[in-house]
């Protein structure tokens, strides 16, 4: 016993560098200091917690060896929380704000749970998932905690737990459990105009569940968000719109031909007359202002022989960087083409 | 026989390649490729009324079908066409020649064509897929003003009911 909860708190500070880094890289607004302190304060309950989680365990008290079961009892445990949320809906309510105002002092409400139970209200999903974790105290633990404070409304929380799970039983995330998970407290959760206030304090209070989270941590790897994905929750910054925010920019009004355009706006990764794959140089060249890319070579041999643009089949200015330094300032036409080639660049 | 000559000139380059001309070189192995990437978007997305692939084994020499257009006295006919690249091909125009007799004021009896497209204003970003588009589109769009037949593009110009009446007869004769 005292072995197994040695190996899980020294294995639990080995992951706790990937865990931080992903934290880090999704909120980004817990300070380190904070997180160290958290851990070590969270690393000497651990011991306590294991301890308590042997005792509670009847399959051997390592989760590791029942991963099967552990999973079974960690979706019973989601479940369970659902429905005692459906079911004392208005009674969790007031506790929530409660256990949270409880919570933020005492950085350990886990354990304090576990141990004895705090609330009323809390008692309700803490003895729901006390009585159906039989293998794995720890996920118990964690959905307690989600279910105690409404971290719920933070989806990462609940991604986080769900990728947790897997990670430590290295199974093939089951992409169909996943989304009905997230189908089935989307009603809930997804309009959530307290976010803003609650923000701050869902973030302090992940901190806690991210730590144990460490200790299924097996494998970690980190699972985000694709920008596709249809539970994507909203809160997250648009990627996407970011992306394609300086593609917008390039409008340089030279249409008549209709692949000019879309040519210009997502350059070839291939060379349209050679077939050969375009390097950075090459699709860094804009050699004619009709937005026409080609490969230095084929530029080349074009210029040896009869030299007009095969975009355009208009001949192609000798040196057109100097044709644009030339005329700087002049015409709108070169000056645009001079900028679109900065962008490219880019 | 044409082929052969290319490509053993196309070697012989290669050759004389590593004292430096080594333009010449990337043409050669530049034609390869893009006429094989050609090749692979045809078969994925052939033009309608239209298919073009190698002869044989010689990636330079095609054969293309083009089935006469539906409102043109050539409707129904099967036109076949000899597509021969040049070893510097995307650089130079590919040489399309009719072996199917056709009467066109654009196409004279040995089967040639006046399309700018394949001369003066061929450009190395045309592919064989557009050539096809284009010699179809002078199946419904005749240039009588840029003729190969000076006889036909009059005839078109002056009695249109009849040329009509002769091309579907020459359609019914040699394309089906």
């Amino acid at each position: 016993m005292d072995s197994d909860s040695i190996n899980n708190a020294s294995s639990t500070s080995v992951h706790n560098g990937k865990d931080f880094s992903r934290k880090k890289r999704r909120s980004a607004k817990l300070k380190q200091c904070k997180l160290d302190a958290r851990r070590e304060q969270w690393l000497s309950q651990s011991v306590v917690k294991n301890k308590v989680c042997c005792k509670a365990g009847t399959n051997g008290g390592d989760s590791k060896r029942t991963p099967r079961g552990e999973r079974d009892s960690s979706l019973e445990n989601l479940e369970m929380r659902r429905r005692g949320e459906a079911n004392g809906g208005g009674e969790n309510g007031s506790v929530q704000h409660e256990s949270d105002s409880e919570s933020l002092p005492s950085n350990s409400p886990t354990s304090s749970l576990l141990l004895g139970g705090t609330g009323s209200g809390t008692s309700f999903t803490n003895s729901s998932s006390g009585s159906t974790s039989s293998g794995g105290c720890c996920s118990g633990s964690i959905t307690e905690e989600e279910g105690d404070d409404g971290c719920l409304d933070d989806w990462e929380a609940v991604a986080d737990a769900l990728a947790a799970d897997d990670d430590k039983q290295e199974m093939e995330r089951n992409e169909n459990y996943r989304e009905n998970l997230c189908s089935g407290s989307t009603p809930e959760h997804e309009p959530n105009p307290q976010l803003g206030l609650n923000g701050a304090r869902s973030d302090l209070r992940n901190s806690k569940p991210e730590c144990q989270r460490t200790v299924q941590m097996a494998t970690g790897t980190s699972r985000a968000w694709r920008v596709d994905d249809a539970f994507r929750p909203q809160t997250l910054p648009n990627l996407s719109k970011q992306r394609s925010f300086p593609a917008t920019d390039r409008h340089f009004g030279q249409g008549g031909v209709s692949w000019v355009r879309s040519s210009a706006f997502s350059p070839p990764s291939s060379c349209p007359i050679c077939c050969e794959d375009l390097d950075f140089t090459d699709s860094s060249f804009l050699p004619c202002l009709c937005g026409f890319r080609l490969c230095l070579f084929c530029h080349k041999r074009i210029l040896e022989d009869d030299g007009r643009c095969p975009g355009c089949r208009k001949a192609y200015e000798h040196d057109p960087m100097e044709a644009e330094a030339s005329i700087q300032g002049g015409s709108m036409t070169f000056r645009l083409a001079r900028s679109c080639s900065m962008i490219a660049r880019s | 026989m044409m082929i052969g000559g290319g490509r053993s000139s196309s070697s012989s380059t290669t050759a004389t390649a590593a004292g430096g001309t080594w333009v010449s070189t990337t043409s050669v192995s530049t034609s390869g490729k893009r006429i094989q990437r050609e090749m692979s978007e045809l078969n994925v997305d052939p033009p309608p009324h239209c298919s073009a692939g190698p002869k044989g084994d010689n990636l330079y020499h095609w054969v293309a079908t083009i089935i006469g257009p539906p409102g043109t006295p050539y409707q129904g006919g099967i036109f076949f066409l000899d597509i021969t690249f040049p070893s510097d091909y995307p650089f130079k125009p590919p040489k399309v020649v009719f072996k199917t007799r056709i009467y066109h004021c654009n196409v004279d009896a040995a089967g040639n064509l006046s399309l700018d497209i394949l001369k003066d204003s061929w450009s190395p970003a045309l592919t064989v897929t557009k050539v096809l588009t284009a010699i179809k589109s002078i199946f419904t769009n005749p240039d009588p003003y840029n003729p190969h037949v000076s006889g036909i593009a009059r005839l078109y110009l002056t009695d249109k009911a009849k040329h009509d009446e002769i091309a579907a007869e020459w359609t019914l004769r040699f394309a089906k």
